[in-house]
């Protein structure tokens, strides 16, 4: 039998020497989150009744403004008019794409898990702006760029999803997992 | 080592502390920190740099910038080696190695400067004259054109230098730190604007540089290191030093190349500004007199820099020839360093005596109304002939004056640097009051100042600048006041007289050469001639004389190009104009350009959740998109065909497994996926059950097939569709814009689950056995689970998706998993298929197995002008309903007979493997032209069925089953083939159904 908790983001190769946190620089440390759940959602959010039925099933609001997420639980990520990425650390995350596609089968919405697809990597320190500003185009000062902030850009030649935290000091890059290993080698080589 | 015989005692920007060495053609020279490459070659008291491009004249350093068209060197050797380098923009480093690009046996005697003799024949329009006829000598003449023309050598091995992209983002970007830049930079900067300054010098201040004139009463080195430790103090201020502007693209995109040092060679910078000040300055002129590409003759104002940034005084006797008052400055400075000034000769009658005091008090003699008309000296300035002038262009000069000196210092006026305002769209005008072309109109977020807007004197720049920043500033929405201005000296100005070409002893067009484009060679008789000839237009003259064609592109003698054609013309300047200003300002490296893309971080390298066990496996990679896919798994000794033999023949008697991954996977549900679907696929996809599957084709508008799928229904308003590898992210593109764009009525969602799950195929005739040893929560048997249906199950304990679709012909399950657990899962099934001798196969055994059994690789045997009737799948194009590209397929020519058409090809011989793209055609001999007929898409050895086979294209292909046709081998060798159907194995589907 396979142990299902032995989820694997298929970095190991790469980060091996340094375990799931490396020190990309005496500026950046990089952490890969893969005990996050990752959830898309798609759906109408004009809808009556579907932002209702996602808030009682995540237990927050969807973000409805461009480019914002919301903190809760979950964080959400707002990627579209009618699509979102939940970010989940909770104890009981791999339960909540159940429960929240059943709250939400009856207004027509979408849930996919997509975890296994996607790796989070966790980018801190003072030099991470600088670090991004070499392969993303976005505009990453804080008069630009509020805390809690996310946007679909390129990261190097990467499509990725970029969050600033609530406290404005560290940057979570979402990126696909067949273009985790390019980004990390990048990453590591402009560090 | 040669004594830096040309270095002042003191002064400079240098630092003496930190001497340096250098090689310029094989000697060794010294230099200082802080010198450029010019600075430490003059310093050296050498003069003959370069031979020109055309007529191999002896050239020397004239500039000490950009607009530099002589000391283009080449730098260092082998993979590091940089051809066309600017001496004057090369900051001199420890061990640095340059060389002359030209110059054959030797730079002072040079073979080819016969060319000068005949200059003639090297006139305007040469080349199209010379090596037009006859037209089949062309070969020759472009391999003799080839290997005289260039600029120095590229290197030959991968560039060891690392270089880097950066993007910036900024209100106001200030391109210049001259006394206009540093002033809008300030002004910017203090209303709180986040500000980008960039300069080209090693250290800002411009012009300003090493000078000793009061600025708001101290000396101007102090006042400019005040205002940048100001501008420093800003947290949202960044000042770039050794930073060249090169580009003004769209939307005040401005793209800057930074010199670094250290490892890190070069940076670029990606800037988008929401307002630009351009306070680049402004580029002296020359004047076109006979032989004035001696060496020796400089512009005035890089005289005056070579003495104050790098305490170098370029001769010890000078001259000095103005038609305006910039370079009494220069006859100062040359004084104050030592060298004789023979006389200062200024074609302008009358001159304010405030000016011409302060020179002649220092005991020069001034010659007002006279004209430097001619130079003597071949490989250096030995002398000047001037001549008195009444400022009568077409009078013959009477030369009446020889004057001895090693150094001639010229200004002809000055050129604002209008280049990035016009890159950027703006307009252009002649001033006829400052007789230079100025910025006009912007057409982006852009103003000009400075001398680079026609501005002269200092406290002219320092308010322009001022005024530039502050509007810049309000322009972001800042509210930014007026810094006060430092109190500067004040002087009465005369006007500057225009002169371009300085009368000769002769007539122009028989004179000793008057140069305006010193790279090209490009001379007054040339542009008289193409005026002779009936050129009119600046941009046809420029083709036709090579004016500006160099890498400085004219930035020396283009505007001086113009006025001569204005007057040849008989026209106003006004009404010549210019020609187009194109980035980059100044050539930029291919390295920086590339960036970090190099190597392995070219291309992003897509790789499947199982990738590493292929690659401990020893798998051979291709690239299928940005995909690396294994390719074949070799075992000792094997090479690709072997290895692919034996792979197919393993998955055809027991089984093959392959890591399909790289599928595109796209998830699709909501209320109206049915009717979406419907319009997307040719089949009828409402009919489908739920857990079945179908094959499914995608029409493009055109009715060509684009991308092919399996489809399966996973619930009443939700379906699972793939694609190719390679068109996943177009499908799933082209799905949205129809969402999007046409249909956004429908309620459908599409959720790309490409990455998310990997799908592995196990084929052959033992997978049944296989899954039902690894434990699997649902019956496998045929009867339950049948041919095209899909399951959800449990899988040796993971959850997956269990597909029974086939693409070799045997029975097969692809298991779809969450990417997480994929290489588990993956090693679950190596481990238990030992017993069966289970085979990891790769694109190739793929594309082999696919072949046998006829099935379509779209993209390889389509190329988007073939339609489903041509691959025989118009069973599959329902006829009740409308789809994507329906219309087109009732087009006449998609239903004319003799369409090319999907068959099968046997060789005769039975052993001929066909070239993949090989023509076939009815007979061998034909006559010329022989009618191709079709050609083959597929082909492979199938060491299953013992022979080769091919896929093909054939005209009305279908209706000639059974006929011999032929197929070119390439070199005139040709096999006999027979067309079958395209299922060489197992056509009655009995394998895949098991």
């Amino acid at each position: 039998m396979t142990d299902l908790s032995q989820r694997r983001h298929g970095l190991e190769t790469l980060v091996g020497a340094h375990g799931d946190r490396e020190q990309l620089s005496a500026t950046v440390t990089l952490e890969i989150r893969a005990a996050v759940r990752q959830l898309n959602l798609r759906g109408d959010p004009g809808k009556a009744g579907l932002r209702t039925a996602a808030e009682e099933a995540l237990g927050q609001a969807l973000p409805v403004q461009p480019n914002a997420t919301t903190a809760g639980p979950h964080t959400i990520c707002w990627l579209g008019p009618d699509e979102w990425l939940v970010l989940s650390a909770t104890p009981d995350a791999a339960n909540v794409a159940t429960a929240l596609e059943q709250a939400l089968s009856k207004h027509g919405a979408a849930v996919n898990d997509v975890s296994g697809g996607q790796v989070l990597l966790h980018l801190a320190g003072s030099g991470v702006r600088d670090l991004l500003a070499k392969g993303c185009t976005l505009d990453f000062h804080p008069r630009a760029f509020a805390p809690g902030a996310c946007a679909q850009s390129g990261l190097a030649k990467a499509n990725v999803l970029i969050r600033l935290d609530e406290d404005g000091e560290a940057f979570d890059v979402v990126v696909r997992r067949s273009f985790a290993d390019y980004l990390l080698r990048w990453l590591r080589h402009a560090a | 080592m040669a004594r830096q015989t040309n270095r002042l005692g003191s002064g400079g920007r240098i630092d003496r502390s930190r001497p340096l060495r250098f090689r310029f053609n094989g000697r060794d020279y010294g230099g200082y920190e802080g010198d450029t490459l010019a600075s430490a070659l003059l310093a050296n008291g050498v003069r003959l740099v370069n031979r020109s491009f055309k007529l191999h004249r002896p050239r020397g350093i004239i500039g000490c910038g950009a607009e530099e068209p002589n000391a283009i060197l080449q730098l260092g050797s082998g993979a590091g080696t940089l051809p066309n380098q600017r001496a004057t923009q090369v900051s001199l480093y420890d061990g640095l190695e340059a060389r002359s690009t030209r110059g054959w046996p030797s730079l002072r005697f040079d073979a080819s400067s016969v060319n000068d003799l005949f200059g003639r024949v090297f006139s305007a329009g040469f080349y199209y004259k010379t090596f037009m006829f006859p037209q089949r000598w062309w070969d020759y003449y472009e391999a003799f054109i080839r290997r005289s023309a260039g600029l120095g050598v590229a290197p030959d091995r991968p560039d060891p230098d690392r270089y880097e992209h950066r993007n910036a983002h900024c209100d106001v970007l200030v391109v210049g730190a001259g006394p206009a830049g540093l002033m809008a930079a300030l002004a910017a900067a203090r209303s709180g604007a986040r500000v980008i300054l960039a300069d080209q010098q090693r250290e800002p201040g411009g012009s300003l540089v090493g000078s000793d004139l009061p600025i708001g009463g101290r000396p101007a080195d102090e006042w400019i290191a005040a205002v940048v430790d100001e501008l420093r103090e800003f947290d949202d201020v960044r000042v770039l030093t050794h930073s060249i502007v090169f580009g003004y693209h769209d939307h005040n995109f401005v793209t800057i190349a930074q010199e670094c040092g250290g490892d890190m060679r070069e940076r670029l910078w990606r800037v988008r500004a929401r307002q630009v000040v351009l306070a680049q300055g402004a580029f002296e002129r020359p004047l076109a007199f006979c032989n004035n590409d001696r060496p020796g003759v400089m512009l005035a104002s890089a005289v005056s820099a070579y003495i104050k940034r790098y305490a170098v005084c370029p001769g010890r006797r000078a001259v000095v020839f103005t038609n305006n008052d910039s370079a009494y400055q220069c006859a100062l400075d040359l004084a104050h360093a030592g060298a004789t000034v023979g006389a200062l000769v200024d074609s302008r009658g009358s001159v304010s005596s405030e000016l011409t005091d302060r020179v002649e008090a220092v005991g020069i003699p001034v010659l007002h109304g006279h004209i430097v008309t001619d130079v003597r000296g071949r490989l250096s300035v030995g002398g000047v002939r001037v001549a008195r002038w009444n400022g009568d262009t077409d009078a013959r000069a009477d030369n009446s004056i020889d004057i001895r000196c090693d150094l001639l210092a010229v200004s002809g006026g000055w050129n604002p640097a209008v280049h990035l305002h016009s890159q950027a769209g703006g307009a252009i005008a002649w001033d006829e009051r400052r007789h230079c072309f100025v910025p006009a109109e912007s057409r982006q977020a852009n103003r000009s100042a400075g001398s680079g807007n026609g501005r002269w004197s200092l406290a002219d720049c320092l308010r322009d600048g001022r005024d530039a920043g502050v509007a810049a500033a309000r322009s972001c929405g800042f509210d930014a006041a007026e810094p006060e201005l430092p109190v500067v000296e004040e002087r009465d100005e005369t006007p500057l007289q225009p002169l371009w070409r300085v009368p000769a002893a002769r007539d122009p067009d028989s004179c000793p050469k008057q140069f305006l484009d010193f790279q090209n060679d490009t001379c007054v008789a040339d542009v008289r001639l193409a005026v002779r000839e009936g050129y009119r237009n600046v941009e046809h003259v420029k083709r036709y004389t090579a004016l500006g064609f160099g890498t400085d592109q004219g930035k020396l003698g283009n505007i001086t190009g113009m006025a001569v054609l204005a007057e040849t013309l008989g026209a106003p300047v006004a009404s010549v104009g210019t020609t187009t200003f194109r980035p980059p300002f100044t050539p930029v490296s291919f390295g920086v350009c590339a960036g970090e893309g190099v190597g392995e971080l070219y291309d992003p390298v897509r790789k499947t959740a199982i990738h590493e066990w292929h690659v401990s496996a020893g798998a051979a990679f291709e690239n299928v998109g940005q995909w690396h896919r294994p390719w074949y798994f070799p075992r000792a000794g094997e090479d690709l065909n072997s290895a692919v033999a034996r792979e197919c023949l393993a998955t055809r008697r027991s089984i093959g497994i392959l890591d399909a991954s790289t599928l595109g996977k796209i998830d699709v549900q909501g209320r109206d996926a049915v009717a979406f679907l419907e319009r997307i696929y040719p089949h009828k996809v409402g009919r489908m059950a739920v857990g079945r599957c179908a094959y499914g084709l995608m029409l493009g508008e055109d009715g060509m097939v684009m991308d092919d799928g399996v489809m399966t229904r996973l619930g009443d308003r939700r379906y699972y569709l793939t694609t190719t590898t390679g068109g996943a992210a177009r499908v799933l593109a082209w799905l949205e814009s129809w969402l999007q764009t046409e249909w956004p009525d429908l309620e459908v969602y599409l959720t790309s689950l490409t990455d998310q799950l990997s799908t592995i195929s196990v084929a052959g005739p033992n997978s049944r056995r296989l899954l039902e040893k690894l434990g699997c929560s649902i019956d496998l048997s045929r009867e339950q689970f049948p041919f095209m249906s899909m399951r959800q199950a449990d899988l040796a304990g993971l959850p997956v998706q269990l597909f029974r679709v086939s693409f070799s012909g045997e029975l097969a399950f692809e298991i779809n998993v969450d990417s997480a657990h994929a290489l588990a899962l993956w090693q679950t099934l190596m481990d238990a298929g030992r017993e069966f001798e289970i085979t990891p196969y790769g694109t190739e055994t793929m594309h082999v197995l696919r072949a046998e059994k006829g099935f379509v690789i779209v993209g390889q045997d389509t190329d988007g002008s073939v339609t489903p009737i041509d691959l025989g799948l118009e069973r599959m194009l329902a006829k009740d309903k409308d789809f994507l590209g329906k219309r087109s397929l009732a087009r006449p020519d998609c239903v004319r007979e003799g369409r090319k058409q999907l068959v099968g090809l046997l060789s005769a011989d039975g052993r001929t493997v066909l070239r993949e793209g090989a023509q076939l055609i009815e007979e061998p001999g034909a006559a010329h032209p022989v009618p191709m007929i079709g050609h083959v898409t597929s082909s492979y050895m199938s060491d299953c069925l013992g022979h080769p086979i091919a896929l093909a294209l054939v005209a009305g292909g279908r209706s000639r089953h059974g006929e011999t046709i032929h197929a070119s081998l390439g070199a005139g060798s040709i096999a006999t083939v027979t067309i079958v159907p395209p299922v060489f194995y197992d056509p009655q589907n009995e394998r895949q159904h098991d």
